[in-house]
């Protein structure tokens, strides 16, 4: 792609964020954090569906190492217990994505209604800038992509 | 009326008649007595009436009018016309709409010539409808010729604009070649007919910020880029999110109801070591409704990484269906672990005396 070379001059790596999520190692990783996450859920709170989506979630921001602001997001959006908060040693607490909110359909054909839709459904992504909320839900997609790959993977597909 | 034929038209014709009623009324005079003697000036009409091409709207009116000098012009023009009208106040509005599509590009021209057939069928009444977007069309046409030319322009230098971000690209520190933000003082030079100041660049920048953003999305989501717009574009990728984070749901809510029996202690290698497809006994009955989920990895399960539930009473075969389990193990040769939830919320194992066998040197089997 030869846009995202352009874009990436910018970047102090030398490959594009996105393209991290499609190789091995990244799902590897995340898969080695899910089962840890869910190792950990399961002795601890209620394994209801939520916990285990939690669990998952976190990992995959996790796998992100924090680079990316959704993962940021959801990392001090959960409350205690997680790996990134505790080895940081304070407490962060930040509003994450309200839960159980459903995010309403693109209200009109506008662009800017889907872009307030796109805010939504980006965890963390409420005040940034267009451009930077392209960016990230461009990583979030990708990121997205791996978690449910990875999941399927595990499931036996 | 008078036979005026090809003589001029005589009388008075100044460019200062400013009535405009009286002058279409002379015009339909001129065109009565034009169209009624037979012309086979057809061929020529093309030919000259393409002479009156390059005038300004206004000016092409006013020869038509008044066919003094360029009398042959104007009656070949209207006879290309070729009007029936009965109130001719119109004509003179029909008549500058021709002429200012004539200026235009050929298209428009041919559009032009289009739409006479179309206006002979219209009846004169409704030609007040028409008369008053036309007026209006007229003095826009002339700038929309000049919008073309800048287009075109536009066209030119936008080669020569990416021509120099080319070149700029290759300077080492040279992000956007337009913002002179980030760089002490860059010369940018700025597209044809665009404006300069430092708010439009700057605008310009973001906007092409964006743009290339909006480019990576639409090849990073599957199946946008045939789609063209933004809006739908944006649509997409939402869809796509949304089903994404549907399908996480799903899954983790598949994988909540199996979390319990399961244990993952000493899974860590196994899964960063094979990456294969685990067999994960299923949940309330969504498991035996899909058995295809399970069924397809006999590479994976020639390796043998079979879940096994983890205390040591679930091992026992459902009473419900005792001879199907064996018979399935059997007639797949290879262990197809198909798990069936009972409603007594108990695993289905397989026997542990069958000839499936077990690895359980690879596997913990405590809970």
């Amino acid at each position: 792609m030869i846009t995202a070379a352009l874009i990436s001059k910018r970047n102090p790596e030398g490959s594009t964020s996105e393209n991290k999520w499609r190789t091995g190692a990244r799902e590897r990783a995340y898969r080695r954090r899910l089962v840890e996450a869910l190792c950990r859920a399961r002795g601890g709170s209620a394994s209801g569906p939520r916990a285990v989506k939690e669990a998952a979630d976190s990992a995959l921001a996790l796998t992100a190492r924090g680079r990316s602001r959704w993962s940021r997001a959801i990392l001090f959006g959960r409350r205690g217990g997680n790996l990134l908060l505790k080895a940081r040693g304070r407490v962060l607490v930040r509003r994450g994505r309200p839960r159980m909110v459903a995010a309403p359909r693109p209200e009109g054909k506008g662009v800017r209604d889907s872009l307030r839709t796109l805010r939504w459904l980006v965890p963390g992504c409420r005040k940034v800038s267009t451009s930077s909320l392209l960016k990230e839900s461009a990583d979030y997609v990708a990121a997205l992509e791996m978690q449910v790959k990875a999941m399927r993977g595990l499931f036996g597909v | 009326m008078e036979p005026r034929g090809s003589s001029g038209v005589g009388s008075g014709n100044s460019g200062t008649y400013t009535p405009e009623i009286a002058e279409s009324l002379r015009f339909e005079e001129e065109i009565q007595s034009l169209i009624d003697p037979s012309f086979d000036a057809s061929s020529a009409a093309g030919g000259s009436f393409t002479a009156l091409l390059g005038l300004p709207a206004n000016q092409a009116v006013e020869l038509l009018h008044h066919p003094g000098p360029g009398e042959p012009p104007a009656s070949a023009a209207t006879d290309t016309l070729r009007l029936p009208f009965g109130c001719s106040s119109t004509f003179v509005e029909r008549a500058a709409r021709f002429s200012v599509f004539a200026t235009d590009d050929s298209p428009a021209s041919s559009s032009g010539g289009g739409l006479s057939p179309g206006l002979k069928a219209e009846p004169p009444d409704s030609d007040s409808p028409p008369t008053l977007p036309a007026p209006a069309g007229k003095p826009r046409r002339p700038s929309k010729r000049k919008e073309c030319e800048k287009s075109k322009a536009k066209a030119v230098a936008k080669k020569s604009k990416s021509a120099e971000e080319n070149t700029s690209a290759a300077k080492p520190a040279a992000e956007e070649n337009t913002s002179g933000d980030k760089l002490p003082y860059v010369h940018v030079r700025a597209r044809r007919g665009q404006a300069t100041d430092s708010h439009s660049l700057a605008e310009r920048a973001r906007r092409e910020k964006i743009n290339a953003r909006m480019k990576l999305l639409q090849e990073l989501v599957p199946g946008c880029s045939k789609i063209t717009g933004t809006a739908l574009v944006l649509d997409e990728i939402i869809n796509h999110v949304q089903s994404l984070q549907r399908q996480v749901e799903f899954l983790s809510m598949k994988l909540a109801a199996v979390n319990p029996r399961i244990d993952f202690s000493g899974l860590d290698h196994i899964l960063s070591a094979e990456c294969g497809p685990l067999a994960v006994a299923s949940g309330c009955g969504g498991g035996a409704s899909d058995p295809a989920m399970w069924a397809s990895d006999t590479a994976a399960s020639t390796g043998g990484i079979r879940r096994m539930p983890a205390p040591p009473q679930i091992w026992h075969l459902d009473v419900v269906h005792p001879q199907q389990s064996s018979t399935v193990w059997e007639n797949n040769g290879v262990a197809h672990p198909h798990f069936l939830l009972s409603p007594a919320t108990s695993l289905v194992g397989y026997d542990p005396a069958s000839s499936v066998p077990l690895n359980s040197n690879r596997l913990k089997t405590e809970l």
